[in-house]
């Protein structure tokens, strides 16, 4: 289902790609693997959880941009109403070692924007795609020394998210995680100050501030509901 | 002026040596800063045994109690999973004679006995696979967790396989760089007593001196402290127990990702039984049997039809085994535990369990002085004593129920003599009902609770002659159990991964701390 080859300006040089956000393009997503850089523009719109890969067992942050769907699509399911977490923007493009590669088997590959100028040279929207790259692939990378950092810490504990909504249905969120704030507070000062000066206090006070996110995200699927049922 | 208990020394450094050392250092941290030692002295020269391969579910929080990192013993120990064990050929001798005892309890164990309904209404399905879904896991080969689920944290419960020869050196690096115990490579030349008696110091060829407030005997066979110098008196069993030698091996796979089984398999013989337990890197094998119903060429032949081809150019140890155990376990300042204290066949794993509840028990009941270590001591005795007494009545349990009489051995095995009062009374109790909280399973951390009965009693075809018409209400409660039941099991057998495929992901990525 995927054909992912190494991005190439002679083979490629007409090849366009549809960039916005489309629920069909594959934007339809509830939970989404962002990196800490995002942190900030994340916290206004979405909850910023941990969550383990089933495939390592290995703890990632992620955004929840819903319950089962992405409630920030707008109603025509284009575009989205809200920062778009960089995972998403780079869709369908991924990075082959040092290369930029594309997914040719990708929905969103054929009409839209196009790739390269007639000069071979990249157009603008590549280039985000490529500042993308050169945000996520550090990013993830200091993701994961900030969780490691956490968890020698312990200061990741698991959460449970009890939702009821107004159709009647109600829903539990398990396996998610966020920062254990007893043991947090208890940290010794030499600990506290590490943090901050490596800027993870800032970080880990964002991630608390986001839990604040969950309670406007269920009022939104409730909206949703009543649109749907009116 | 009372003396303080401070000063604990173990002597031998086997599997229950660094067992104790670690449960006792782990509880009495705080301690240490105020004088508090543990000192294991160990021989350079003599040995370990070093076969017991199979544990309990309760050395998950033992050694998270002690602090060791659960992905660290996969990799450093040849780990591997054990959701209990299936029983073989113990009944009828047949080839499709088998059943599991597993590590989870009955569905609603804590508040219902589902074993009248099974008998009632359960035609068809095993015991096993009417209350539980271990077997079927055991039989699909798979997991009791997942990569993501936390360190020492179950889906089903589990126990381990474990190389006992990496084990040991294992936990010593942890005792020593991370719980302060210090480690004294010395021999034992002579056991100093005080005039009360109490052992005050051992005088060792390499370190001189070793006083100390508490000895801790884990010398193993020879029980060099309780044994040989207080000389407490050995219990001899094996007029229940006849199993008196073991012939074991430790055999290759076939390809480095032959299916690897997640529980013991011990599979009944002319003269005893044959365990087979599954490690990462090889499988350990043993025939465990009575010499008085064998020679030692038969149990060899016996041994590699089990074993097939593979035999070839094996070197197949010999072990002795003595089953019994002393007659009290603390005595004056000196208590034993693991082989010191005592020995029984291993079909179900109780060598190790024993020495982590007797540890723990040292390390909690640590008396103050020596002037209360003789209420201690009594509490702990009885306490122990009756833990032997329930092993040796289950492992019977097992023997007693066969329909074999294709050998003298099992013909013998069910002769009224040789089986304890204390079961005779059970089974003839249980004859009429199934065995439950008030059958004397009434003490805390007790080693083989109603279940086990109940999976071994109705696993080898027992059956409890209930009332049809003495339905107490439960009806519904049972059958929604056993549903429950049903759904659990399809749930887990869709989610879990293979044995082997796990294992190989917590070598490459590890378990996650929460």
């Amino acid at each position: 289902m995927t054909n992912i080859v190494v991005l190439n300006s002679q083979t490629h040089r007409h090849l366009r790609v549809q960039a916005g956000a489309s629920a069909e393009l594959g934007d339809n997503q509830r939970f989404v693997h962002v990196a800490i850089s995002e942190f900030p523009a994340l916290v206004v719109h979405y909850p910023i959880f941990f969550a383990k890969d089933s495939e390592t067992g290995a703890f990632f942050a992620g955004a929840m941009l819903g319950f089962g769907e992405n409630l920030f699509l707008s109603a025509d399911g284009k575009g989205q109403d809200a920062y778009r977490p960089l995972n998403l923007q780079r869709q369908p493009f991924f990075v082959a070692g040092s290369d930029l590669a594309i997914d040719l088997d990708s929905p969103r590959v054929g009409r839209g924007e196009a790739l390269f100028q007639e000069s071979g040279e990249p157009t603008p929207y590549l280039q985000t795609i490529v500042a993308a790259f050169r945000e996520l692939r550090p990013g993830f990378e200091m993701t994961k020394v900030f969780i490691d950092t956490l968890l020698k810490l312990k200061l990741i504990e698991p959460i449970t998210v009890d939702l009821g909504f107004d159709d009647g249905s109600r829903l539990k969120l398990i396996d998610l995680y966020t920062i254990d704030r007893n043991t947090l507070q208890a940290l010794p000062d030499a600990t506290v100050l590490d943090l901050f000066r490596r800027g993870y206090l800032h970080l880990i006070y964002l991630m608390i501030a986001s839990l604040k996110q969950i309670p406007v995200l269920a009022q939104k699927k409730n909206r949703r509901l009543h649109e749907s049922a009116g | 002026m009372v003396r303080p208990i401070q000063n604990i020394v173990i002597v031998g450094g086997g599997t229950a040596g660094w067992l104790a050392a670690g449960v006792i250092a782990a509880r009495h941290q705080g301690r240490m800063k105020t004088g508090f030692t543990v000192t294991l002295v160990e021989s350079p020269n003599i040995g370990i045994i070093g076969v017991g391969e199979g544990t309990w579910p309760t050395m998950r929080s033992t050694l998270e109690k002690i602090g060791v990192s659960e992905t660290a013993f996969f990799r450093e120990c040849d780990t591997a999973f054990k959701q209990g064990a299936s029983f073989a050929r113990w009944t009828t001798g047949a080839a499709n004679d088998a059943y599991y005892h597993p590590l989870m309890l009955p569905q609603g164990f804590t508040q219902l006995n589902l074993v009248p309904h099974w008998l009632r209404s359960g035609r068809g399905r095993s015991f096993c696979d009417a209350v539980c879904p271990q077997g079927q896991l055991c039989d699909d080969g798979l997991a009791p967790k997942m990569i993501t689920t936390p360190e020492y944290q179950a889906v089903a419960n589990y126990a381990y396989h474990l190389d006992a020869g990496k084990f040991a050196p294992f936990l010593q690096r942890h005792c020593t760089e991370k719980l302060g115990v210090r480690h004294v490579q010395a021999d034992v030349l002579t056991v100093n007593r005080a005039e009360n008696g109490d052992i005050a110091s051992l005088t060792t060829r390499q370190a001189g001196d070793i006083p100390g407030d508490l000895f801790v005997d884990c010398s193993g066979f020879s029980a060099l402290l309780l044994g040989k110098t207080l000389g407490v008196p050995f219990k001899d069993c094996s007029d229940v127990l006849f199993c008196d030698t073991a012939l074991a091996v430790q055999v290759p796979y076939e390809t480095p990702d032959a299916p690897m089984a997640s529980h013991t398999i011990s599979t009944a013989q002319k003269a005893g039984w044959i365990w087979d337990i599954g490690l990462p890197t090889r499988r350990g094998i043993g025939y465990v049997y009575s010499s008085r119903h064998s020679s030692e060429e038969a149990a060899q032949e016996e041994l590699a039809r089990y074993v097939g081809p593979a035999i070839k150019g094996l070197s197949v140890r010999k072990i002795p085994i003595r089953s019994g155990h002393r007659e009290t376990f603390w005595k004056n300042n000196c208590v034993a535990v693991g082989l010191a204290a005592g020995f029984l066949e291993p079909l179900e794993a109780s060598a190790i369990v024993l020495v982590e509840l007797s540890a723990k028990l040292i390390a909690e009941q640590m008396p103050a002085n020596r002037e209360v270590m003789d209420i201690v001591a009594a509490r702990f005795n009885d306490v122990t004593s009756y833990r032997w007494g329930r092993i040796v009545d289950f492992l019977k349990l097992h023997y007693v129920l066969t329909k074999r009489t294709d050998s003298r051995f099992w013909i013998d095995n069910v002769d009224p003599v040789s089986v304890p009062d204390r079961l005779k009374n059970l089974l003839l109790l249980w004859k009429y009902r199934s065995p439950w909280f008030f059958d004397e399973f009434d003490r805390l951390e007790e080693v083989f609770p109603a279940a086990s009965y109940q999976y071994v009693l109705y696993g080898m075809g027992f059956r409890s002659e209930v009332d049809p018409s003495d339905s107490d209400g439960t009806d519904a409660i049972a059958a929604r159990l056993v549903e429950e039941n049903a759904a659990v099991t399809r749930r887990m057998r869709s989610q879990l991964p293979k044995n082997r495929d796990l294992i190989r992901k917590i070598h490459d990525f590890g378990l996650q701390p929460i």
